[in-house]
């Protein structure tokens, strides 16, 4: 850092303090002008330090890479690996295909569970499928038929993040039949399709037209400082403590015994930490409500149960990590939730 | 020579032992427990407690001040006093489907200056917090570039950095509120929040480093967590503020943020600016990733969607009072509060005491920085009144925050982010504070 800026740096720091010590004059009436920044304050460091940094830059000497030659040169093979992005033009699509046959079978595998047989979505899983003309609606359903803009998307998001448990577990082939299979779900493809790099370019969506760049700032409001409106006019419209839909325990204690004795703690914790896999089989779990499945684990007794889901269990079908893998949970907790899905997997 | 006694010098060092074993902050632990026991349960029980308490206070000497305390490295890693518990990030756990992806607010009710502490950074995570090991991380950049480069840590750490105080908010922060107030706590009506010192590299200098080819438009940033989270950033952006930043407060970046790298796009929405960044590509179009169509657009009330709206505007809310901090009794009060713009420096704040009928300015303390948090203050005697508290900033490109019709009015209630409108506690009679929305 230059001696310059230096001093500027002191000037800001300075007029700040200055600005913080008249704090301790009398308080009355406070006059407008003293609530102004102070002059020197509007001048931070950053701007001149990033110009500073550019600096240092020695001139381009075209026989290094680049002007610094840090680091090492991404090979083509470096970069297939790791490139997997696609663009709507159809960028990025590698060769393969799957239909919509094969998709259905490793849909309802390693998708249903959390985003419903029919792409109607668990609990607050993403609802898939549907929701065509409620964009308008008061309560728009915002799918990958209804709202999404390019096929593209589907194909890059299926491929880089899905399914959630095992992120880049899935072939080409598997993506581009879980594509397939979603674009059947709605209706934006018959059951014959074949999802390809090809046929993929076909296809347009149905809101495709239904983005614009945002035009900010797109309100107007006036500085006004007296009467700016009748005070006879101003009603509460909402309270926000008539829904008692937050956390609250932390600062009025007089509620906690209210969440303690929270009746549906059970189906809450379950919904958060368990769903995931009991509800679909996912990894071995067994399926709540499947009293078969349930059958043999119950009668090793309520609290061996909970045991292995506090501190984690290998079975023979799969393996259950300790809490679900959420370990802020209490053992009271976890406890509830077991009690809910024995509940829910007995006769 | 003669070996040393070792008797005298262990005895000395067995007393500071013995007495530093009597451990103060226990002593007041354990007093506290019992007050809590006790109260309420034993007509004695209040009485007693206050024995106790007294017993602390002056002309009374506690006793931490008369034993000694824990010895240097006993704790290798500072945190934070006990007595501070209270003061942790919380989520709301039916907003997500799984804590793995969601999200958790920062404690603003708690934090003084404009720095949040890094362990108290709001959380949002699309497939949770991966364990990365720096020497195997790489910094990919290539695309549309004449030089295509992967940089380690180490490289990425030679190139001259810079430190900037700058925001970070989710662009979802007060988006559970568009069609009624529901959040009962500052912490979760404005949480998704955070304003950090960050060290790193200007991306500018690292574009300039592989050289940019002609037509280069947009840069995908990709994340290396289990999301591989994608956002298309316009090349315009990339070469004025955005910086790869490894440093956070002075230290290296929390997981939670980012370890060991992450973008930063100063006063965009926070979903720009990628954790765990792996690979930057340049291209000539945006890629329109699920981050920037099915999440991150802004749904209007035509049935169309904003896309691309990556500013976070002018917003302000205030701090003290708050329903966490409610007040105790009337008398002298310093309001606080929070400002920041994407778009700049905050130029002023005013605060209005009775739902914005009539407004007074604000005094801005400490540093006015572009993009970052700016405290203000506002002195005020209650007389015990109940009162609509509201502030309303405007920053330098003279943008005055909103108010909830107006933003209504124009984006109606469905476009879940963005969300900067004036903000409202009613201050009842008995210090108690709500949050509600006014007309």
């Amino acid at each position: 850092m230059s001696r310059s800026t230096r001093g500027l740096l002191f000037a800001v720091v300075g007029a700040a303090s200055a600005g913080l010590l008249s704090l301790a004059a009398p308080l009355s009436g406070l006059a407008a002008d003293a609530q102004k920044i102070p002059e020197g304050a509007t001048i931070g460091p950053d701007v001149e330090a990033v110009e500073i940094s550019l600096a240092y830059r020695p001139d381009p000497d075209p026989k290094r890479a680049g002007y610094y030659g840090f680091g090492e040169p991404a090979t083509d093979e470096m970069i297939a690996g790791w490139d997997i992005d696609v663009r709507p033009d159809g960028k990025g699509l590698p060769p393969g295909s799957g239909s919509v046959e094969d998709g259905e079978v490793i849909y309802e595998e390693k998708c249903a569970a959390c985003h419903g047989v029919f792409g109607e979505g668990e609990g607050r899983w993403p609802k898939l499928a549907g929701g065509f003309g409620t964009l308008t609606e008061d309560r728009p359903e915002k799918t990958v038929g209804s709202y999404w803009p390019y096929v593209s998307t589907l194909w890059d998001y299926v491929h880089r993040a899905m399914p959630f448990y095992e992120p880049q577990s899935l072939s080409n082939d598997e993506v581009y039949a879980i594509v397939a299979y979603v674009l059947f779900l709605n209706d934006i493809v018959e059951d014959d399709f074949v999802a390809s790099r090809e046929s993929l370019a076909a296809i347009e969506m149905p809101n495709k037209d239904g983005f614009f760049v945002d035009p900010r700032p797109d309100v107007k409001n006036a500085a006004c400082m007296e009467g700016c409106k009748d005070p006879s006019d101003i009603r509460i419209t909402w309270d926000s403590t008539e829904l008692g839909v937050t956390p609250v325990e932390h600062f009025k204690a007089e509620e906690q015994a209210e969440v303690a004795v929270d009746p549906n703690l059970g189906l809450n914790i379950y919904q958060q930490a368990c769903a995931t896999c009991h509800k679909g089989g996912l990894a071995g779990a067994p399926i709540v409500g499947d009293t078969g499945q349930w059958g043999a684990r119950v009668a090793q007794g309520f609290d061996v149960l909970v045991e292995h889901a506090v501190n984690g269990y290998q079975g023979s079908a799969g393996y259950m990590p300790p809490k679900g893998g959420q370990i802020q949970l209490s053992d009271d907790e976890v406890a509830a939730a077991v009690r809910y899905m024995v509940d829910n997997s007995t006769d | 020579m003669s070996k040393p006694r070792p008797d005298r010098a262990a005895e000395v060092l067995g007393k500071v032992a013995e007495a530093a074993g009597k451990v103060p902050l226990q002593d007041r632990r354990d007093f506290l427990m019992r007050g809590l026991a006790l109260a309420g349960t034993a007509v004695a029980g209040p009485a007693l407690a206050a024995a106790d308490e007294e017993s602390f206070l002056p002309p009374n000497v506690p006793p931490w001040t008369r034993s000694l305390g824990r010895g240097v490295v006993t704790v290798p890693y500072g945190m934070p006093s006990g007595f501070e518990e209270n003061v942790i990030r919380r989520t709301v756990p039916w907003l997500t489907a799984s804590n793995i992806s969601s999200i958790s607010f920062t404690p603003l009710p708690e934090l003084k200056g404009i720095i949040t502490p890094n362990g108290l950074v709001f959380e949002r995570y699309h497939a949770g917090v991966p364990d990365i090991d720096p020497g195997k991380h790489r910094l990919m950049i290539h695309g549309m570039v004449k030089r295509p480069l992967v940089l380690t840590m180490e490289d990425l750490m030679r190139f001259p950095s810079v430190s900037v105080i700058r925001f970070i908010e989710c662009p979802a922060n007060g988006g559970m509120e568009w069609r009624g107030a529901q959040m009962e706590a500052l912490q979760f009506t404005h949480g998704m929040l955070s304003c950090c010192e960050w060290t790193g590299v200007p991306l500018s200098v690292l574009l300039e480093e592989v050289g940019l080819q002609k037509g280069a438009a947009w840069v995908l940033a990709e994340g290396a967590d289990g999301a591989a989270m994608t956002r298309s950033i316009p090349l315009e952006k990339a070469l004025d503020d955005t910086l790869v930043v490894y440093a956070q407060n002075g230290e290296a970046l929390r997981p939670e943020q980012g370890y060991p790298v992450r973008l930063l796009n100063p006063g965009w929405e926070g979903n720009t600016s990628v954790k765990w960044l792996r690979r930057l590509e340049v291209g000539d179009e945006a890629w329109y990733q699920r981050e920037e169509t099915s999440k991150y657009t802004d749904l209007m009330p035509d049935g169309r969607a904003r896309k691309f709206t990556f500013v976070q505007e002018t917003n302000s809310v205030i701090t003290f009072p708050c329903p966490e901090k409610p007040l105790a009794a009337k008398g002298r009060y310093e309001i606080e509060g929070l400002a920041w713009s994407g778009r700049g420096r905050i130029r002023r704040v005013d605060v209005s005491l009775d739902g914005g009928v009539n407004w007074q300015p604000a005094r801005l303390k400490g540093l006015v920085l572009p993009k970052a948090l700016t405290r203000f203050s506002f002195m005020w005697d209650w007389d015990g009144s109940p009162a609509l508290l509201q502030s309303r900033a405007m920053d330098e490109t003279g943008y005055v925050q909103p108010n909830l019709t107006q933003l209504r009015a124009v984006r109606g209630v469905e476009s879940i982010y963005h969300k900067n409108a004036i903000h409202t506690w009613r201050l009842a009679e008995s210090g108690e504070v709500t949050n509600v929305q006014i007309d």
